[in-house]
């Protein structure tokens, strides 16, 4: 755990792996919650298909949810839905 | 040829059975969520936001409860503090004087995420929201209801196939705006087209197969 964080440390500024390494909150982190989706999202990352899906980033709708300041309408969730496996990923 | 008698016909080819589960692999490889959620952090960099995920998976359900979820937000964003919250801190050192300590309950994640979101801009990333079970999904839109109740500075990313639609407008009404990035029959076939270009053992695949898979299988796909 620790030899992760020091290498990472090395390569990359990694505020996260800092902190835990500054004031070892790991403990406190756990507790929160076992789960750390960071290794599927790094593990979806290297798979990702360049540019497929950066069509929705350019959407009015995805532009209005993200650029929306407070108070400003209603509609803070963005649902995106496609086919079974197909519609999520593979994109137009 | 009827649907069934086409996957017959196909399943006893080889180039097509690992073409298909390449194929699969690749397109449940969450493409979108993870392009949204590192563009969100690119965004976010030097500014006081927090960008949170979660995948959620069908395999690892038993894992994946509620609070374990929410918590996993909570987790990002604290981890991400040059501090952590009073709160939190105090919370943590009282469940230590329960035996074996004691797991953060749901409606405490809750506050301390309400807490948390309502004095700092949050993004919320949740992949395959179809893979979480029918109770789970009510009692995950019901907290995330609450948090947005309290945190108007919260957005929230879902994605998620059709059938859950429905029920995420019902359980967070007024806030929800829905688009579908389902794929049109022609990337289908672009898709398969590569595929079968890339293909490494061409002699076992005959002109007509390929045609019939050109021409059957984004046509079965887009009415999906």
């Amino acid at each position: 755990m620790n030899n992760t964080a020091f290498s990472n440390n090395t390569n990359s500024v990694n505020i996260q792996n800092i902190n835990v390494v500054a004031d070892d909150r790991s403990p406190l982190l756990n507790w929160l919650s076992p789960l750390e989706p960071k290794f599927r999202h790094r593990d979806i990352q290297e798979r990702r298909v360049d540019n497929v899906g950066e069509w929705l980033l350019q959407t009015k709708e995805f532009k209005s949810w993200h650029n929306l300041s407070e108070g400003e309408g209603d509609k803070v969730v963005l649902f995106c839905y496609g086919g079974p496996g197909v519609g999520k990923t593979f994109i137009r | 040829m009827e649907a069934r008698g086409l996957a017959k016909h196909l399943s006893g080819n080889e180039n097509y059975s690992r073409m298909r589960k390449e194929s699969e692999s690749v397109l449940i490889c969450h493409n979108i969520s993870s392009l949204v959620v590192d563009r969100l952090c690119d965004q976010a960099r030097g500014q006081s936001t927090a960008v949170t995920c979660f995948y959620l998976d069908f395999a690892a359900r038993k894992e994946q409860s509620v609070a374990n979820i929410l918590g996993s937000l909570l987790r990002q964003i604290v981890g991400g503090m040059e501090k952590v919250p009073e709160e939190i801190k105090q919370a943590f050192q009282e469940q230590k004087m329960a035996i074996g300590g004691r797991a953060p309950r749901l409606p405490d994640i809750v506050k301390m995420l309400q807490t948390i979101t309502s004095s700092l801009r949050t993004f919320v990333c949740i992949d395959a929201w179809d893979e979480c079970g029918a109770p789970h999904r009510v009692k995950l839109l019901n907290s995330l209801h609450q948090i947005l109740a309290t945190s108007p500075r919260t957005r929230i990313f879902i994605i998620g196939r059709p059938h859950v639609r429905a029920e995420i407008e019902k359980r967070l009404p007024g806030r929800v705006i829905s688009l579908s990035v389902g794929p049109s029959k022609n990337d289908i076939t672009e898709y398969l087209r590569l595929r079968l270009d890339e293909d490494e053992t061409p002699d076992a695949m005959d002109e007509s197969l390929e045609a019939e898979i050109l021409e059957k299988i984004p046509e079965k796909m887009s009415e999906m």
